[in-house]
C-alpha cells in the first residue's frame, strides 16, 4: 500500500493540471499568468497543463482581491474541483487584498474564502515567479505527504 | 478446450498483444505525439512518463458524477470506448501477415469498431447534460458523418483490389504485389485527414474545442473515468495508425517477428508523427468548413482512388497490366 501511494503521490507531482481563475483582479495577474503558459516559459516541462474546466483540474490559479461579485462563483469553482486540489494565489492582490485592501467591495484575499496552498507575491507576479511558486508548492506537498485542504461549505 | 489453451487466449487478450501492450504502446504514442509537437513549437516538451503520470494521476483522483446526468450511461460510455478501441486491434495484423484472430470480413467489423468510441464521445457528452458537453457531443457526432465516407471509401478501396474484405488477406495481397499498393497514395493521404478527424485533433478538435466550448463531450467528466477516455483516445490512435500501416504499407512482414515488429513500430510511428506534424501546421476549423473540406475534397478523391482500385483489377483481370 505504501508504494502504491508513493506511485499516486509522484503521479500527482508530475501532472498537475491548473485552472485559471480570474477573481477580480487588475488582469496584470492574468497576462502574467497567460505568458507563463507560452511556449518561451514552456511548462509542459512539469507537466503542467491549462485545463478549460474544473473537472480536469488539479491546481486552481487565482489572481485578483475576490470582489462580493465574485466570490460565490469562487466558491462554486473550487467545489467543482475533484479531490485532492491545490490553490495557489497569484498577486499581492490575491494573498493579502493587496492596493485594494480595505476597499467596500472586496474580501482581502483569496484565502478569506478558500483555503490556500501557496502564495505568489508580486504586482504583478512574474511568470518566472508563478513557475517558482508552482514548483515549490509541489515540492512541500511531496513532504507533507499529500495533505489535501478540507473542502469548504458555501455560506451565505 | 485444455487450460493452457484457454491461459494461453487470456495471455493474448489481456497482455501481449492484447490490453496491456496497447496501453503501453498508447502512452508511448502520446509521448511522441506530445514531445514532436513541443520540439516543432521550439520547447523542451514533457518528459517520457508525462502520459502515464497523467493516467496514474486521474485514475487516483476523485470522479464526480454531476446530479443531472444520467449516472448509468455516464460512467458506462467510457468503458465501452476503451473495449472498442482495444477489440479493433485483435484484427489487425501487426507484426505477421495473420492477425490475432481473423475472419472474412473484417476490415468492415474494424471500420465499425473504431465508430464506437466517437458514439460514446457523443453519448457521454449528451448524458453530462451539461451546455458544453452537448454542443460537443452535438459536434463530435456531424463531424462523424462528415469524415466516415471518405475513411471508408479510402480503406475499402483497396480491398477491392486485393478482392478480400479481411485486413490479414489485404497484407497478404499487397505484400506480394508492392508495386501496387503504390497506387493507393491518395487513399492513405484521405486515411489520414480522416483519422485527424476520427481522433478529434485539430484541425478537426471542434467537438472538444477548449477555447469556445470548453472541453466538449468531456466537460464534465474527471478523474478514473476522465482516464478511460483519455485512454481509449490514444488506443484508438495506436490502432487508427495500425490500421492504415496494415493497408497501405504492408511490407518487411516476412522476415520474421522480430523485424516485422520493429518494422511495425517505425510505420505506426511516421503515421503517428504525420498526424503530430498535421497539428502544428494546422488551425482549427470550423465545423462548416470540416464537413464542406470532407464532403467536397475528401470524398471526391476516395472516388478518384476507388475508380483507380476498379480499373486497376479490370487490367489485372484481363492480363493487361502484370504486376
Ligand atoms: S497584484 Fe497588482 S497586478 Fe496583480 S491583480 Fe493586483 S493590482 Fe493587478
Amino acid at each position: 500500500m505504501a508504494l502504491l501511494q508513493k506511485i499516486v503521490t509522484w503521479a500527482r507531482l508530475k501532472s498537475p493540471w491548473i485552472l485559471h481563475f480570474n477573481s477580480g483582479a487588475c488582469n496584470a495577474c492574468d497576462i502574467e499568468i497567460v505568458a507563463s503558459l507560452t511556449p518561451q516559459y514552456d511548462v509542459e516541462r512539469f507537466g503542467v497543463q491549462l485545463k478549460g474546466t474544473p473537472r480536469h483540474a488539479d491546481v486552481l490559479v487565482c489572481s485578483g482581491p475576490v470582489t462580493r461579485q465574485i466570490k460565490d462563483r469562487l466558491i462554486r469553482i473550487y467545489e467543482q474541483m475533484p479531490q485532492p486540489k491545490f490553490v495557489v494565489a497569484v498577486g499581492t492582490c490575491a494573498c493579502s487584498g493587496g492596493v485594494f485592501k480595505g476597499c467596500y467591495n472586496v474580501t482581502a484575499g483569496i484565502d478569506t474564502v478558500i483555503p490556500v496552498s501557496a502564495y505568489i507575491p508580486g504586482c504583478p507576479a512574474s511568470p518566472t515567479a508563478i513557475i517558482d511558486g508552482v514548483v515549490k508548492l509541489l515540492a512541500s506537498l511531496e513532504a507533507t505527504e499529500e495533505k489535501a485542504p478540507e473542502p469548504v461549505a458555501a455560506e451565505e | 478446450m485444455h487450460w493452457s489453451s484457454i491461459l494461453w487466449a487470456l495471455f493474448q487478450i489481456l497482455i501481449f498483444p492484447g490490453l496491456l501492450f496497447l496501453v503501453a504502446l498508447a502512452l508511448a504514442a502520446e509521448f511522441v505525439d506530445r514531445k514532436l509537437y513541443a520540439r516543432l513549437q521550439n520547447r523542451l516538451g514533457p518528459p517520457w512518463f508525462q502520459p502515464l503520470a497523467d493516467l496514474i494521476k486521474l485514475l487516483a483522483k476523485q470522479e464526480v458524477v454531476p446530479d443531472l446526468a444520467d449516472k448509468f450511461m455516464f460512467v458506462v460510455t467510457p468503458m465501452f470506448a476503451l473495449t472498442a478501441a482495444v477489440t479493433a486491434s485483435f484484427y489487425i495484423p501487426i507484426w505477421s501477415h495473420q492477425a490475432l484472430c481473423s475472419f472474412p470480413g473484417d476490415v468492415i467489423v474494424v471500420l465499425y469498431l473504431l465508430t464506437i468510441p466517437t458514439i460514446t464521445f457523443f453519448l457521454g457528452g449528451w448524458y453530462s447534460r451539461s451546455v458544453y458537453s452537448m454542443i460537443g457531443a452535438a459536434r463530435s457526432i456531424m463531424q462523424l458523418f462528415a469524415y466516415e465516407i471518405p475513411l471508408f471509401l479510402a480503406i475499402l478501396a483497396p480491398a477491392l483490389l486485393a478482392g478480400t474484405w479481411s485486413l490479414s488477406g489485404m497484407s497478404l495481397f499487397y505484400a506480394h504485389r508492392p508495386l501496387l499498393s503504390l497506387l493507393n497514395l491518395l487513399g492513405l493521404a484521405i486515411a489520414l485527414v480522416a483519422l485527424l478527424g476520427k481522433l478529434e485533433r485539430v484541425p478537426f478538435d471542434a467537438p472538444e474545442a477548449e477555447t469556445e466550448i470548453v472541453a466538449g463531450s468531456f466537460t464534465e467528466y474527471s478523474g478514473r473515468l476522465l482516464a478511460l477516455f483519455r485512454l481509449a483516445i490514444d488506443v484508438e490512435m495506436v490502432v487508427g495508425a495500425s490500421l492504415l500501416a496494415a493497408v497501405f504499407l504492408p511490407f518487411g512482414m516476412d522476415f520474421g517477428p522480430v523485424a516485422g515488429f520493429g518494422l511495425y513500430l517505425a510505420k505506426i510511428l511516421a503515421v503517428i508523427s504525420m498526424l503530430s506534424l498535421m497539428r502544428t501546421l494546422f488551425a482549427r476549423l470550423r465545423l462548416d468548413q470540416m464537413i464542406n473540406f470532407c464532403w467536397q475534397i475528401a470524398a471526391p478523391l476516395a472516388f478518384v482512388q476507388l475508380m483507380a482500385d476498379l480499373v486497376a483489377k479490370g487490367t489485372i483481370a484481363r492480363g493487361v497490366m502484370i504486376p
